[in-house]
């Protein structure tokens, strides 16, 4: 039975049109897991050493193990926001002489195979290596090995649970947010509990009975979860969504952009990717503390400049990266309808805009690292704007992969939108900043830089409408492909 | 109102519609039937500009559509599902529609007002969203969304099919009332012949890509159309 599923499986991949995507980006896909398997291997090995370094004080073990909660924390959320419950065809087995169970088990049991699982073995096995070679107890090792590896198989199974309910997951990030409060003030010592609790893995060997004892509770949970709601208006049928209305009036000062404007807010609302999309940009505010808090980089300045592009560009990349995507779902009602293009690129154009200055306004907070740093963060802001924003939708009208606004992107799936052209586009968003802030910079120092990159950005905001009218040309020109292409699903 | 001039399309080498030449004067209830694969959903996508025509051109009330834009202010259609904004509200939906054709809101809940029949209670103030609707509501929705703001062309397809018997003969109603009072130019396709023949003044066969049949309503068409097919 369970070969004839595997054999389902296969032509699902095999056939289905993310593996249709060009060899350039297949090769890249790999080289990206490997690059993310290597890191981790690396890490693993190296852990004890730098840790050793690090803290000499503290036993490595012990020092995990007093972090080893925030870990949990860590990968429960981005489980959240990346791995979903694998879902099976199983309407038409429905009717099949099959046993419910077996679904369910291979259901659940194909849910293991993930990028997700395979971290903590290529982190924590390295590490336990490690640990053997540097004289700790073998068979300790092992077993905390075990306990390790089926806690994260555990969380595997909780996500399931938590991904049902929203609330689950905002009472665990408001708990995060409490515990690490009270960790700074020193409140309660969330190390030292999570060391005491996560330290006897190793010392107590019998521990190893209570993740196992985890792991079947929550398995068998989901296991109910799944078996009780195997039919139609159950997990196979669709959810509906409760409905949230609202009038967004405020936006009616845009006049004939506002009818686009609403649904693009409640698009980016209602959906699982878009939302996706927005949780991802809003990392990209913190991109700055990379540079800013490295003594390294503190006399870089032209490194910074690349940071104040991305604090206030998160949604420049991850939105309009896959304009009209977006919309490709319902793109034929776009194309037929009174819409001219050019009020349907002037609402993404407003959109990307305000999340550009949504995202200066939110990294006031930079001022901490000094105004220089601030004025470098909103010089990008205004490059963003006038260019970057024009650049993107330009590559939009060459990017015609459809997307599936309420499902939720996979992780190394997440090249939906992206190719080689995309790419190519993309990469004057990055170069484009660099020259015309660093050749007045070199000249006339950081002042002028500023102006200079600030001064593109301006000069693009005043040639707004001749670029929007190329931009809309090109639109036009690609409009057959795209609405065929979008057509496939 | 409609002029198709030696219009084609091809796939490859593979050609799927071949039009010599139709006229379709305004206000006309045009109906165009066919076996699947014949060409129905191609002639359409080639009215809105969907497709891009191997040859030949077609012109709406004098705007050749392959070449301007200015068609779309008269000229609306419900094909299938993607034209359903799957993520709003029917409310919110028919207020986006009437917003781009210049149609206020109050003038939309007017305008719903002797729909309420028609939506038998299922789609307004329902607090779901168009995805969530059965296919049947959702083929209303879009199709009731294609006559806010006095479209002067209305390009229906199979607009019978997924409707229970109740709305099919409201809907027929409707089409003829539009097109007889208000002087609608109506396109639809359909596998009913029956359904077909009751709301057209004006039949269409089509078969491989091709006209065969171009037949004026008479109390023989339904029995000639049915021979057509029997063969």
């Amino acid at each position: 039975m369970v070969a004839k599923f595997l054999q389902l499986e296969w032509k699902q991949f095999s056939r289905s049109s993310y593996f249709a995507k060009s060899l350039g980006i297949k090769i890249l896909m790999i080289f990206l897991f490997l690059y993310f398997s290597a890191i981790a291997v690396v890490m693993g090995g190296g852990f004890y050493y730098i840790v050793k370094d690090a803290v000499p004080e503290q036993d490595p073990l012990v020092f995990l193990s007093s972090y080893f909660i925030f870990w949990i924390l860590a990968d429960l959320a981005i489980r959240f926001f990346w791995q979903q419950l694998p879902v099976m065809n199983i309407k038409p087995l429905m009717i099949l002489p099959i046993q419910k169970n077996k679904v369910v088990h291979y259901l659940l049991g194909k849910s293991i195979f993930s990028f997700f699982n395979l971290y903590p073995l290529l982190f924590f096995v390295p590490l336990a290596g490690v640990l053997i070679y540097n004289s700790y107890g073998v068979l300790s090792v092992l077993v905390w090995l075990v306990s390790v590896l089926v806690i994260s198989l555990s969380l595997n199974f909780i996500n399931f649970i938590i991904n049902k309910n929203n609330t689950y997951f905002y009472s665990i990030l408001g708990l995060i947010a409490l515990a690490s409060v009270a960790n700074y003030y020193q409140l309660i010592d969330f190390n030292a509990v999570s060391a005491s609790v996560f330290y006897p893995l190793y010392a107590q060997q019998w521990t190893v009975i209570l993740p196992v004892l985890l792991l079947i509770l929550v398995y068998t949970i989901n296991y109910t979860y799944v078996f009780n709601q195997f039919s139609l208006d159950g997990v196979v049928g669709k959810k509906t969504a409760k409905v949230e209305t609202k009038e967004l009036n405020f936006l009616n000062r845009f006049g004939a952009t506002a009818p686009f404007l609403k649904n693009d807010f409640r698009m980016v609302w209602r959906n699982v990717r878009p939302k996706q999309v927005l949780f991802t940009a809003v990392f990209f505010l913190f991109y700055g503390l990379f540079f800013f808090t490295q003594d390294f980089y503190a006399d870089k300045e032209w490194v910074t400049v690349f940071a104040g592009i991305f604090v206030t560009g998160g949604f420049l990349i991850t939105f309009g990266a896959y304009v009209p995507s977006w919309d490709s779902e319902y793109y034929k009602l776009m194309m037929s309808q009174n819409i001219p293009y050019k009020q349907y690129l002037e609402s993404k154009w407003l959109l990307i805009c305000s999340g550009c200055i949504i995202a200066s306004v939110l990294s006031i907070p930079y001022i901490y690292f000094g105004t220089k740093i601030y004025a470098i963060i909103l010089a990008g802001a205004i490059f963003n704007i006038g260019m970057n924003s024009f650049i993107t939708l330009y590559g939009g009208a060459l990017n015609r992969v459809p997307i599936q606004l309420n499902v939720k992107a996979k992780a190394f799936e997440n090249t939906q939108g992206f190719n080689l052209t995309q790419f190519l586009i993309g990469l004057p968003k990055m170069l484009l900043p660099i020259i015309v802030f660093l050749i007045p910079y070199y000249f006339f120092g950081l002042k002028a830089g500023l102006i200079g990159l600030a001064g593109t950005g301006i000069l693009g905001i005043l040639l707004k409408n001749p670029i929007m009218k190329l931009i809309e040309k090109t639109y036009q020109k690609g409009k057959y492909k795209t609405i065929a292409a979008f057509s496939e699903k | 109102m409609i002029t198709i001039e030696n219009i084609s399309k091809s796939y490859k080498d593979v050609q799927v519609l071949n039009i010599p030449e139709l006229r379709i004067p305004k206000g006309q209830s045009f109906g165009l039937v066919g076996n699947n694969g014949a060409g129905k959903t191609t002639l359409f996508s080639l009215l809105l500009d969907l497709i891009e025509p191997t040859s030949g051109q077609i012109t709406n009330n004098e705007v050749p559509v392959h070449k301007s834009e200015d068609w779309k202010p008269w000229t609306s259609a419900f094909i299938d599902e993607s034209f359903l904004i799957g993520y709003l509200t029917a409310e919110e939906y028919f207020y986006f529609i009437g917003d781009l054709r210049g149609v206020s809101k109050t003038e939309v809940d007017k305008f719903l007002v002797p729909f309420e029949e028609f939506f038998h209670g299922e789609i307004l103030n329902q607090k779901k969203y168009l995805r969530d609707l059965s296919k049947g509501n959702q083929k209303k929705a879009g199709i009731v969304a294609a006559l806010i703001g006095k479209p002067e062309v209305i390009i229906l397809d199979e607009p019978f099919a997924n409707l229970d018997p109740t709305t099919q003969i409201k809907l027929k109603k409707l089409l003829k009332q539009l097109s007889e009072e208000e002087q609608v130019t109506i396109l639809i396709s359909s596998h009913d012949l029956m359904h077909v023949t009751d709301v057209c003044e004006r039949i269409v066969a089509i078969e491989k890509g091709e006209i065969h049949k171009d037949l004026e309503k008479t109390d023989a068409t339904l029995k000639e159309l049915e021979a057509f097919f029997e063969r």
